[in-house]
């Protein structure tokens, strides 16, 4: 297998939950790098300026019973609340969480070649993409598969990794426009995930799935707004499970500004937020499900008349 | 070289990176209470505590264990029980047990933590549901797993007190009970089978040379038919047996294999095409996807059949509704339904561990038939019959899937005879959800016609039935037995394409025949302006289900039903009925033995449970002919050296075995007071203790005997109502089925209430009532958890699960429990059971089977419910949030 073995490229490993059903089904073959891991990386500090720092070995489970975090970043904290089982919660990393590779079934089959395995094309856009993207931006048709990811984003955090100390969040996933899932490139490792300082706001997360519990979202949106005198003064969207990156859903946030909650803002904002939306035959669904999660969302906020 | 405390014990983890914990605590230390079943973190069995945190131990480098405490289910309760042990035993939390380890690891760290912060306080059943959201049960003992938490941490099970209605139940909640995956006999190899990576190929050569070459290959055997073809992803070719699990794998990556690829076609729609490529040339024949017996039928193209034999004045049923049609008849209601592939998902996957002895076969495996399977494995291996031993102490569910000779079963005898070891061959979780069977998918045109004096006039089914290489469904043939018409056009077709075939499933064709038909009645009621209920019990003639239309007229729910049409807003609620039946089987020849050993009363026949409860019936109904309690009986069964016991398939166990035990217990009874010389004590609380614990080593055995038709009151089996092609298909299954179709129709009849998200296309049951009659409940706790089980799988089967395959290579892409979605416990409605037991005086004990009829009518009863909340009608299930998105946009658009 060593011949195997060094075409692979070499993988850092965390918790492993991602990781371990790569290995078992074949997928991954390189070398494994479990990590030395410093004290800091496992801890959660506040700067002078009340800004959070979350060391990339935090789990999943610490951030989402973290009362400072629930306080200063309401749809961050949900959103790691929200995602995944208990059991995976309690060890999966929030690095770990960020770097993880695609759930596509067509990546996750060891007999099925695909443009994020070195494949020439992408077997998923002809074929069964059910769960793919409804906003076409690159060649490969999965969604992203980070919550935290889309949260961070929400929240114009910053990635701290070996090599780069202010990687930001959009930089470090990109525009979708190639098939790597991350811009971390070999060797570069998360250290830190730097939050902004805190406001007052309102945050959300929700997902849309087919059961209750425990599946990849079709869909999710993480909202973070304030309002104030009945008007919304700050507004950040990101929509995940839609495209190949979380998405900033900047149209709707344009419309959101300044304006009171209300059912045609809301309306509006929907029409903004897909106006751009590229669905693939079998993802339209998502397009109405996105609007659900708005109207379900901005609902909540709808100012009485 | 690191180590951890395993249950209190040091012990070291071995060095490789790639170690995962769960493979360390199964095959290292023994501790094979912890299951693997996803191997992807989604099912939660292999869960352990690690410094008293719950983790999934499947996705868990060894390495991360360094320096820790972990605690597995042997090590939860140990010496004594953990109160959520004894509620999970005292409620019946459990079924086939596969699971019940990781659920009782997660639970009783959910305890402790609760009852640390809220005394004795109950969780809500939200806080249960997303607390226990990481395990999946495919039995779906949810209802009474919510029931064991929430009691266990308000402190009911605190005291000492252990009991269950389940005989095995403590060594499934303590992770003692063996499984045929956790058989390990010395010098044990390990199986692999090498799979075809093309939908359609030759194999033009096949070179094991450099497999047998690596150090540890013990052997390594072809599995191609005679015309060396593979018609689908994921066809066996070879099979190697190795040391160990990655020798195995790296045998099977070293045989060297041409193929010649072929044309293909993959999926039904494709392969009905007049120009697509045909799957079946030459002698091949395809698999049989269901319990009957294959008999001849046309092809034309990719398409069998058709397949008429239900039909009843077929050419009236079709002159008569075209009539309708061409004069736009108010009352005709027509429809094309759709339903999708299940998969069994048993979460033990089909696995048998073969092992020779000189001529002695003795093979563990996980299977639905010990006593058919021992015979069938003597004649395919030349082997005598007495030299076969099958052993299934335990099974890990089954579902139809686990009824016949299996490949699992014949690669491990073909290993372990080629590499002179014992072997063993678990499928993977992907080889489960590919390979393994499932509920074929169909696509059903139900033709209605009520006449001018509301009568049902005629009905007409046509179902093409979508089984990949496998053929035989059955779905428009089974409307014969229900709402008797003039005249019945009953059609049924199969459409191969170059995909896995299907298998029995529990009920097999009778859910989705329900599903069109169910809903087409439904349509009718509307039409004629009748409640749907009213409308079932004048075209239903049977008695049975006239009593259930009568319970579900009374509920609630039913009779505060709103019009479709004045329902608006975000959630819509709504009700919806639908009924069904099964056939009431049993197994000839079913023989069981009652003895006396030792001053104990023990009960002895060759059944299997796969989590139905067969064992504790057997129990109970001795327990109860001799006034004694279930724990004072010893029950053996799961071993083929037992007297011929039924196989668990066709609903049939109860109905076979409970019969000939009674009248055994009548022969044991006469021979003890025989020995006694005098009669069981008048007033005695417990006459037959005494002198069963003073006996001597007595044996006594019965056999099913026919029922007593003079109790039937007029039922008759329902194939006699299906004339002269009924009588010729019960001869068939006496003949080659060894099964017999009872008098009277097992039926159930099901009242759902939905709530509808038209906004997130979801759907939550809120409730559902089921009403069923299969006579005397033999065994009533788990006859509740059979029916609650039966109506959540049905829910899976209309809501979430649908396989999913890549339409040009036919790989299957549903291949693992992330993607192939069945229910969790937070999915699970309020479930009320209602049963009438009257109906069945006529079989010695009064009970039938409740395994199939109670999940045939569920995803139709759904699906009226939806229509009723929406005013749209679903067709197709699942009806995933996708396509219920898709029916309100075409509704509103309409």
């Amino acid at each position: 297998m060593s011949d195997q073995t060094s075409s692979f490229p070499a993988e850092f490993r965390a918790a492993g939950t991602d990781l371990s059903e790569r290995r078992r089904s074949g997928v991954s073959r390189g070398a494994i790098v479990d990590i030395d891991v410093a004290s800091a990386m496992t801890e959660i500090t506040w700067d002078e300026t009340g800004a959070g720092h979350i060391g990339a070995f935090v789990t999943i489970a610490a951030i989402a019973a973290d009362a400072r975090i629930a306080l200063n970043y309401p749809a961050f904290s949900a959103a790691a609340a929200g995602l995944a089982t208990p059991q995976i919660r309690n060890v999966a990393t929030i690095g770990g969480n960020l770097a993880q590779r695609s759930r596509c079934w067509y990546y996750r089959n060891p007999h099925v070649a695909c443009l994020k395995k070195g494949g020439p094309t992408c077997p998923a856009r002809d074929g069964n993409h059910l769960y793919g993207v409804a906003f076409d931006l690159g060649p490969c048709v999965t969604p992203h598969a980070s919550t935290m990811a889309a949260a961070i984003l929400a929240y114009d955090g910053t990635i701290v990794t070996t090599s780069r100390p202010m990687l930001q969040i959009r930089n470090f996933l990109g525009d979708g426009s190639s098939a790597q899932d991350n811009s971390l490139v070999p060797g570069e490792l998360i250290t830190t995930i730097q939050m902004p300082p805190p406001v007052p706001e309102a945050g959300f997360y929700k997902r849309a799935i087919s059961r209750t519990h425990a599946e990849w979202p079709l869909v999710e949106l993480v909202t973070r707004l304030s309002i104030a005198d009945g008007k919304v003064r700050t507004a950040s969207l990101v929509a995940g499970g839609i495209a190949p990156v979380p998405l900033r859903l900047s149209g709707a946030e344009k419309v959101l500004l300044g304006s009171a909650i209300s059912a045609s803002t809301i309306g509006d904002a929907c029409s903004a937020a897909i106006a751009a939306a590229k669905p693939l035959p079998m993802t339209v669904y998502k397009l109405q499900l996105l609007r659900g999660l708005m109207h379900d969302v901005l609902g909540r906020l709808e100012s009485n008349p | 070289m690191s180590s951890a405390t395993f249950n209190g014990r040091t012990e070291s983890l071995p060095a490789d990176a790639d170690a995962l914990l769960v493979d360390v605590l199964r095959d290292q230390l023994h501790l094979t209470g912890t299951k693997l079943v996803c191997g992807a973190g989604v099912c939660g069995a292999c869960t352990v505590l690690l410094d008293g945190v719950p983790v999934v131990s499947c996705l868990l480098p060894a390495k991360a264990a360094a320096g820790k405490s972990i605690t597995t289910v042997e090590g939860i309760g140990a010496p004594r029980l953990h109160p959520m042990q004894k509620a999970f035993m005292a409620l019946d939390a459990l079924q086939c047990g596969f699971c019940t380890p990781g659920f009782i690891v997660e639970a009783t760290a959910f305890h402790d933590l609760w009852r640390a912060a809220h005394g004795a306080a109950t969780p809500s059943r939200d806080v249960i549901g997303a607390a226990l959201s990481g395990h999946l049960c495919r039995c779906s003992a949810y209802d009474n797993i919510f029931r064991a938490v929430s009691e266990a941490c308000a402190g009911r099970y605190d005291g000492d007190v252990v009991a269950s209605p389940r005989v095995e139940a403590r060594d499934k909640v303590t992770g003692a009970a063996k499984y045929t995956v956790d058989i390990k006999h010395d010098g044990q190899l390990e199986g692999l089978v090498l799979r075809s990576p093309h939908a359609h190929a030759r194999i033009t050569s096949i070179d094991f040379a450099p497999a047998l070459a690596i150090p540890g290959v013990k052997a390594a055997i072809d599995l191609l038919d005679s015309d060396r073809e593979v018609r689908f992803v994921g066809q066996q070719i070879a099979a190697v047996a190795a040391i160990d699990r990655s020798t195995a794998a790296k045998g099977l990556a070293a045989i060297k294999i041409a193929y010649s690829v072929l044309p293909s076609v993959i999926g039904a729609d494709a392969a009905r095409h007049a120009s697509a490529p045909l799957v079946f040339t030459g002698n091949a024949t395809p698999a049989n996807a269901s319990e009957g017996t294959v008999m001849r039928a046309r092809w034309k193209g990719n398409v069998r059949g058709p397949t008429a034999a239900f039909s009843q004045k077929k050419k009236k049923a079709r002159a008569w509704i075209a009539a309708a049609r061409a004069a736009g008849d108010p009352r005709l209601v027509e429809g094309t339904y759709r339903t999708s592939i299940q998969q069994h998902t048993s979460l033990e996957p089909h696995a048998a561990v073969a092992r020779f002895d000189g001529d002695r076969l003795t093979i563990h495996v996980s299977t639905q038939s010990v006593f058919e399977l021992a015979g069938k494995i003597a004649k395919r291996f030349k082997l005598d019959r007495q030299n076969v031993h099958i052993v299934a102490e335990h099974v890990g569910g089954g579902f139809g899937s686990k009824g016949t000779l299996g490949n699992e079963t014949m690669i491990a005898i073909q290993l372990a005879r080629s590499a002179n070891a014992p072997v063993r061959v678990v499928f993977d979780r992907d080889e489960e959800l590919s390979v393994a069977g499932y509920r074929p998918g169909a696509e059903i045109q139900v033709s209605l016609l009520p006449g001018a004096d509301g009568a049902l006039k005629a009905l007409s089914m046509r179902a093409h039935a979508d089984a990949g290489t496998g053929v035989n469904s059955m779905i428009s043939g089974l409307a014969r037995l229900i709402y008797p018409a003039e005249a019945k056009d009953l059609v049924d077709f199969d459409i191969v394409s170059n995909l896995p075939p299907g298998a029995p499933f529990r009920g097999p064709g009778g859910p989705p025949m329900a599903f069109a038909l169910e809903q087409a009645i439904d349509d009718a009621a509307l039409r004629l302006e009748l409640d749907p209920i009213v409308l079932r019990k004048r075209w239903d003639t049977n008695q049975n289900r006239q009593r259930l239309y009568d319970w579900a007229q009374g509920l609630e729910c039913w009779r505060t039903i709103a019009k479709p049409a004045t329902k608006t807003g975000r959630y819509r609620r709504g009700v919806g009925v639908a009924a069904g039946y099964w056939l009431y089987l049993w197994q000839l020849n079913t023989k069981v033995e009652l003895s006396v050993v030792g001053g104990r009363l023990s009960a002895s026949t060759a059944v299997q449970d796969i989590g139905t409860g067969i064992r504790s019936v057997i129990a109970d109904t001795v327990a109860r002919e001799f006034g004694l309690e279930a724990h004072e009986i010893d029950v053996r069964i799961g071993s083929s050296n037992l007297p011929e016991g039924p196989t668990s398939g066709g609903s049939r166990t109860t109905a076979s075995v409970v019969p000939p035990l009674i009248q055994a217990a009548d022969k044991l009874k006469a021979e003890l007071n025989k020995r006694a010389g005098r009669a069981p004590k008048p007033g005695s609380n417990a006459p037959w203790r005494d002198l069963i614990a003073a006996s001597p080593d007595l044996r006594v055995t019965a056999q099913r005997g026919e029922d007593d038709a003079s109790l039937a009151r007029g039922q008759r089996s329902l194939l006699k109502d299906a004339g002269w092609i009924g009588t010729i298909f019960g001869w068939m299954m006496r003949r080659f089925s060894h099964m017999a179709v009872g008098a009277g129709a097992p039926s159930s009849v099901q009242v759902v209430e939905v709530e509808v998200d038209t906004w997130l296309g979801h759907v939550r049951v809120v409730q559902v009532h089921t009403g069923i009659a299969v006579g005397r409940v033999a065994s009533m706790p788990l006859a509740r958890g059979q029916a609650a089980g039966s109506i959540i799988q049905g829910l899976g089967y209309a809501l979430y699960e649908c396989r999913e395959v890549d339409p040009k290579s036919g790989v299957i892409l549903t291949a693992g429990l992330e993607d192939y979605r069945i229910p969790g416990i937070a999915d699970t409605p309020l479930i009320d059971v209602h049963f009438d037991e009257g109906g069945f005086d006529h079989v010695l004990g009064g009970s039938v089977g409740i395994g199939e009829v109670a999940t045939v009518p569920t995803a139709a009863a759904l699906a009226n419910a939806v229509y009723n909340a929406i005013g749209l009608r679903p067709r197709e299930i699942p009806l995933r949030p996708d396509r219920l998105l898709s029916l309100l946009e075409k509704g509103s658009s309409a």
